[in-house]
């Protein structure tokens, strides 16, 4: 029998000879996720390989979850205490990593784990210090790690009244997620006089999403059963039961395993340490039911019943299993407890806040990088969780919201990333801590979906017991999917939260008490979004099905038939796929070269291999309509109209008005002030983008339709608007843009040569004026699509050096990403988070530019951390050039005349969404009234507008006719994994002698490859196909 | 349609026998159940008779239990698994046609397997490949872009022995 003195020789013992094995150890992480990435057949490798290699003295064993999810498997290195972990492992991996680390003694970095990164030096590991690290089928190694020593510690030296002291001293707080007081919960049942008491471990973590309890089950089950000894000790418990779920077969092999070998010890059983302490622990399995999780469900189900929860008082604590005194604490509370002995309550309290000491554990999943566990200290913010311990969104997707506590919490939007976890704060936010679940999403996710996942979940999970849970989760699962459906109503948003506050209040358990959370929460974060389901029957995320016929149109902010001109193209038709384009864009050739493509961002083909290469094959078809046929499709006019309207600015908002004002049979004027037309697609996008040639071709289709176009004629100084009333104008369309750069007021700028504004140097560029930038160093500052044209420009015109200085990160760069990579692959240089200071100069000519480091402030509302000066970080960079990029506002010369049109503090025109001005007859769009936009934005603004003036001057206001295409699948759709065809392109050299086309767009053969991959998500009926 | 598709007399004696090592207490009601379900496959009426004579409660209470919980199946899952999607993107793309059809076509109903054990037909939340909706696994197996009668074919199939399983069956 052992000894409580002895446990502490043996521990040391046993501590140095693990720590002072000198021989090889191969370490292979087998918890569930490991085992489900494919670790065993790993081991097996290594296995084989150890002998094929005749490599000598090497032990291989196991251990449990590491918490870095997303490497799995993990095979570990371990020589005389030096670790070297290798990820994402492959059977060839393996072999190669045992041949050449271990045979050849030679490390292969580039695939091992960095341990020294901020997923873990971020971290303050408790309850999972040992997981990952130790074997835990290896009670040894668990011990050597201090495993019962807080036991040993409490028989010695402390009385049960003692621990249940120091617990609370420590303030430990309940981590399934209620955060009750553990020591008091604890006192209440030791404070109980009857005889015999339970102590039960609640191992059921239903929650979908959280798997912080089975890794300590897997990797550490020991310091559970410790947790659970300490506390029984505590109470006067002298049986303990660990309810786990049955889908947790490994963990509950684990825990048999670490029983047995505890009680072989005498670390549990009878008589521990020789203490006259007895604590048996037995397990018992859940079977499938949600609710157990909850106290007197799980109580009732260890007595083989049906999970129904009871009533409450009496609490457990007075009268639990078997009627008898009950303590329940979950998993991660337990896996605290030997720690707080072993180092004290003020040890605990250093850490986390001051209301919640101590650390949490949270389970990251969804559209993250570093999907995993974390185990941090209590106050850290969501923030730096999601984007600097677990390396921010996949794929740099834009952060909507995450979702903490399961289906019993809320979700935390952009606006709450700064808030310091704990379980107080998190109740004010509108949800809970939970377990520790934490689902990060991005703008694709649906937050009605969402929250209809969550109900229905709640919905089958609940026992049926009392009518408020069983019926009111129905009810308002019901509502819910009226609303994804389409056949929402405005009353629904009321009645819904409504019947959530019901529910909440007259369920009988935490189960119906918080079914209501994700709804409620994603009602008061995203009310714009459900509005948006329930009014314009819209789902901007492109989930909601029943809302849109394919998620490629619905995405796309002019309403493009995608899948049709797709087909089209496939079919050979190439007129055809222009018209069905043109039909809600008139400015196909356009978007086939400078759109954002958002269409791409849904395409539901991502989903296999790539998206379908939308962009491209809008390209194609303009461009073989050039080629091969007549020029471009002239649409048919109305009956002509005897009004006139005028159109001010020929961007893409004003054509595209033009275009459908002269379709609905209007006599159309657009006045031009710059020589050339097109606004800001011939003035600011780049030549070797969209080639001013073609642009014109596409503008012709506005003539030949009858569209008048007056250039040179600025409104405001070659003619006012009220002359234009006076000519016989109807009505006056702003499509001015925003073409003025906002001021850097940077030190230093006021007269000196070469200092630029960049919508100055693209406009010059566009109309032919020859600069003198070749060999000179040049600074872009800004981040967005002009800075991006600006500085590939100058490679073009010979600059020495370009570099682009921008005061947030790199990935918080609002300019297209496929740009920002092209401007990279010429050789453009990004700084970023840097701040412009002062520029010095010599005789007027530009020499430096002084920076200033910047780091990453607060969260703001953007989601992008605010960028934050760094006193005393002063940069200089050398520099002749400074072209600032910073920022676009009006320029209202056109309120020179009598009319004055109402500007909003930010420089740009007032409008409230319906186009209107302050004067009747005036409306505005595009540019001028959103702010700086994409191409494509500012074509869905113009087709509105021109309905609104349709409506004004009388008319229906139908500027596209509602036409029911048939949708067949015309050939068989390519299934089998393909990615897609890419876009060809000139050389880097040829792009730096001139200004030619950088792409080179499809051949046909390409344009039909690419076409077949489309998965037609618009066809509903998909008959077979012979 | 019969539901009890192992005839009792198959696995009475070793059920009896490993019932031997509860003490009868009735509170371990959910542990008996689950070996039972181990050693049959899933829990028949006379499964769930026996075991209320060994543990001394009403055949009616043993059924409340298995009916509770999600884990345990009156009915035994087929050879061949079939799983249909119900989230939105199947479901607009006419999952609820095809779960009509394979009802249909096998007289069973979700959740149910048929008479001679070849298929069960299980409706999931969602299986997360929305892109190839409507989706059906058989026994893990993916297909996507379904209609009726496609679904339907795979099935057979499958029946016929024209689709092997890799590995163990």
């Amino acid at each position: 029998m052992l000894k409580i003195e002895e446990l502490e020789e043996i521990q040391k013992g046993l501590f140095d000879k693990y720590s002072g094995i000198k021989k090889d150890r191969i370490i292979i992480g087998m918890g569930t996720c490991g085992i489900a990435a494919g670790a065993e057949e790993i081991l097996k490798t290594a296995q084989k390989e150890i002998k094929k290699l005749n490599l000598k003295d090497i032990e291989i064993s196991i251990t449990g979850c590491l918490g870095i999810c997303a490497e799995e498997p993990i095979m570990e290195i371990r020589t005389n205490n030096e670790r070297y972990i290798y990820g994402n492992l492959n059977p060839e991996k393996t072999r190669e990593i045992l041949k050449t680390h271990l045979g050849e003694r030679n490390i292969i970095n580039r695939w091992l784990i960095d341990q020294n990164s901020d997923f873990f030096s971020k971290q303050k590991r408790i309850v999972l210090k040992n997981c990952g690290n130790i074997n835990p089928e290896n009670i040894e190694e668990a011990i050597a790690n201090h495993g019962y020593l807080g036991l040993a510690k409490a028989l010695k030296s402390f009385s049960p009244n003692e621990v249940i002291e120091i617990i609370k001293n420590a303030k430990l707080r309940g981590r399934g997620g209620a955060g009750f007081s553990t020591g008091l919960k604890w006192e209440l049942a030791a404070n109980n006089s009857t005889q015999e008491k339970y102590l039960i471990c609640n191992a059921d973590e239903g929650d979908p999403g959280a798997f912080m309890d089975r890794s300590i089950l897997e990797g550490d089950p020991h310091r559970l059963l410790e947790g659970m000894a300490l506390a029984a000790y505590a109470v006067g418990a002298s049986r303990g039961y660990i309810y786990c779920r049955a889908e947790y077969p490994l963990a509950i092999k684990r825990l048999k395993k670490a029983i047995k070998s505890a009680e072989g010890m005498g670390l549990l059983g009878e008589n521990i340490l020789d203490s006259g302490f007895d604590f048996r622990v037995n397990i018992r399995l859940g079977a499938g039911a949600f609710v157990c999780g909850e106290e007197t469900a799980l109580i009732a189900s260890i007595e083989g019943k049906r999970g129904e929860p009871r009533s409450k008082p009496p609490f457990p604590s007075e009268s639990g299993l078997f009627e008898k005194a009950t303590v329940i604490n979950n998993v991660e509370t337990l896996a605290n407890v030997p720690e707080i002995i072993r180092k004290g309550s003020e040890w605990f309290k250093k850490i986390g806040t001051e209301a919640s000491p101590g650390t949490k554990v949270f389970a990251l999943a969804g559209e993250i990088k570093k999907n995993g566990l974390v185990e941090v200290p209590m106050g850290t913010t969501p923030g730096e969780i999601i984007f600097d311990i677990c390396g921010g969104l996949e794929n740099d997707a834009e952060f909507k919201a995450a979702q903490t506590g399961g289906p019993s919490g809320g979700c935390i939007p952009i606006e709450h990333l700064n808030v310091p976890i704990d379980y107080d704060s998190l109740k004010e936010l509108g949800t809970i801590m939970g377990s520790g679940g934490l689902i990060v999403m991005d703008t694709q996710t649906c937050m009605v979906d969402l929250a209809k996942y969550f109900i229905d979940f709640c919905k089958d999970e609940s026992c049926g017991q009392c009518t408020s849970c069983r019926i009111g989760t129905t009810r308002m699962l019901e509502i819910l999917e009226k609303i994804s459906e389409g056949r929402g109503e405005k009353e629904d948003l009321d009645l819904l939260v409504e019947m959530g506050e019901v529910i909440k209040d007259s369920s009988f358990c935490g189960l119906g008490q918080s079914a209501p959370n994700p709804v409620l929460s994603t009602i008061r974060y995203f009310k714009d979004e459900y509005l948006d389901h329930i009014e314009n029957k819209h789902c901007d995320s492109s989930v909601c099905a029943s809302l849109f016929t394919s998620p490629c149109q619905n995405a796309c902010p002019a309403n493009v038939d995608v899948p049709l001109y797709i087909d089209a193209i496939r079919q050979g038709d190439y007129k055809r796929a222009y018209q069905i384009i043109q039909i809600e864009n008139p400015l196909v050739l356009v978007c086939g070269r400078v759109c954002y493509n958002l269409c791409e961002n849904a395409c539901n083909r991502d989903g296999i291999d790539e998206a379908l290469a939308i962009r491209e094959l809008k390209r194609f078809a303009s461009d073989y309509l050039l080629k091969n046929e007549d020029g471009f499709p002239i649409p048919e006019i109305e009956a002509e109209k005897d009004k006139k309207i005028a159109v001010i600015g020929s961007g893409p908002s004003g054509l595209t008005a033009a275009f459908y004002l002269r379709k609905k049979g209007y006599q159309v004027t657009i006045f031009e002030a710059e020589t050339e037309v097109g606004g800001m697609l011939a003035l600011g996008i780049p030549e070797y983008r969209l080639p001013k040639e073609l642009l014109n071709e596409e503008i012709g289709v506005l003539t030949a339709m009858g569209v008048e176009i007056v250039v040179n004629t600025k409104i405001g100084e070659d003619i006012l608007i009220e002359d234009l009333r006076e000519e016989g104008f109807w009505a006056v369309y702003l499509a001015v843009g925003a073409q003025k750069d906002r001021d850097l007021n940077i030190e230093g700028s006021e007269e000196v040569e070469g200092y630029y504004s960049a919508l100055d140097v693209l406009k010059e560029l566009n109309q032919g004026h020859e600069f003198d930038f070749k060999d000179k160093k040049i600074s872009v500052i800004g981040g967005g699509n002009a800075a991006i044209d600006t500085a590939r420009n100058m490679i073009r015109l010979g600059a020495e050096e370009v570099n682009i200085i921008y005061r947030r990160t790199k990935n918080d760069m609002p300019a297209h990403k496929e740009e920002i990579r092209e401007a990279e692959y010429e050789r453009v240089n990004i700084y970023s988070q840097l701040n412009p200071h002062k520029i010095h100069s010599e005789n007027n000519k530009i020499k430096k530019l002084e920076c200033l480091e910047v780091k990453g402030g607060k969260f703001d509302q953007s989601g992008r951390r605010k960028p934050v000066e760094i006193k005393d970080s002063k940069l200089m960079i050398d520099t002749d050039i400074i072209i600032s990029a910073v920022g676009q506002e009006v320029e209202d010369y056109f309120n020179k005349g009598k009319f004055k049109v109402e500007l909003t503090k930010n420089n740009l025109i007032k409008s409230e969404g319906d186009f209107s001005t302050n004067v009747d007859w005036i409306f505005a769009g595009g540019d001028c009234v959103s702010g700086p936009s994409t191409v494509v934005e500012s074509i869905q603004q113009g087709k509105k507008a021109a309905s609104e003036i349709d409506k004004y001057l009388g008319g229906d206001g139908e500027v596209v006719k509602k036409e029911n295409f048939e949708r067949n699948i015309s050939s068989p759709i390519l299934e089998e994994q393909k990615s897609r065809v890419k876009m060809p392109t000139i050389l880097l050299s040829e792009r730096k002698r001139g200004f030619k086309e950088v792409e080179k767009g499809y051949s046909l053969d390409q344009a039909v490859e690419e076409a077949s991959r489309c998965l037609r998500c618009d066809v509903k009926e998909k008959e077979e196909v012979i | 349609m019969s539901l009890n598709l192992k005839e009792s007399h198959e696995y009475e004696a070793e059920l009896k026998n490993k019932l031997k090592k509860y003490s009868g207490h009735n509170y371990e009601l959910i542990e008996v159940l689950h070996e039972a379900q181990e050693l049959i496959g899933y829990l028949p009426k006379e499964a769930q008779k026996i075991i209320a004579d060994h543990l001394n409660l009403a055949p009616g209470r043993v059924n409340s239990v298995v009916s509770f919980y999600n884990h345990f199946s009156e009915y035994s899952k087929g050879e061949f698994q079939v799983s249909l999607c119900k989230g939105t993107a199947c479901y607009v793309k006419g999952s609820q046609d095809i779960i009509k059809k394979i009802e249909d076509k096998y007289g069973i109903k979700s959740g149910q397997t048929t008479e001679d054990g070849k298929v069960s037909l299980n409706v999931v939340r969602c299986l997360g490949a929305c892109g190839l909706s409507p989706v059906m696994t058989v026994n893990g197996k993916a297909y996507g872009l379904l209609n009726p009668e496609k679904a339907v074919k795979i099935i057979e199939n499958y029946l016929n022995g024209k689709i092997k399983e890799e590995g163990n069956a």
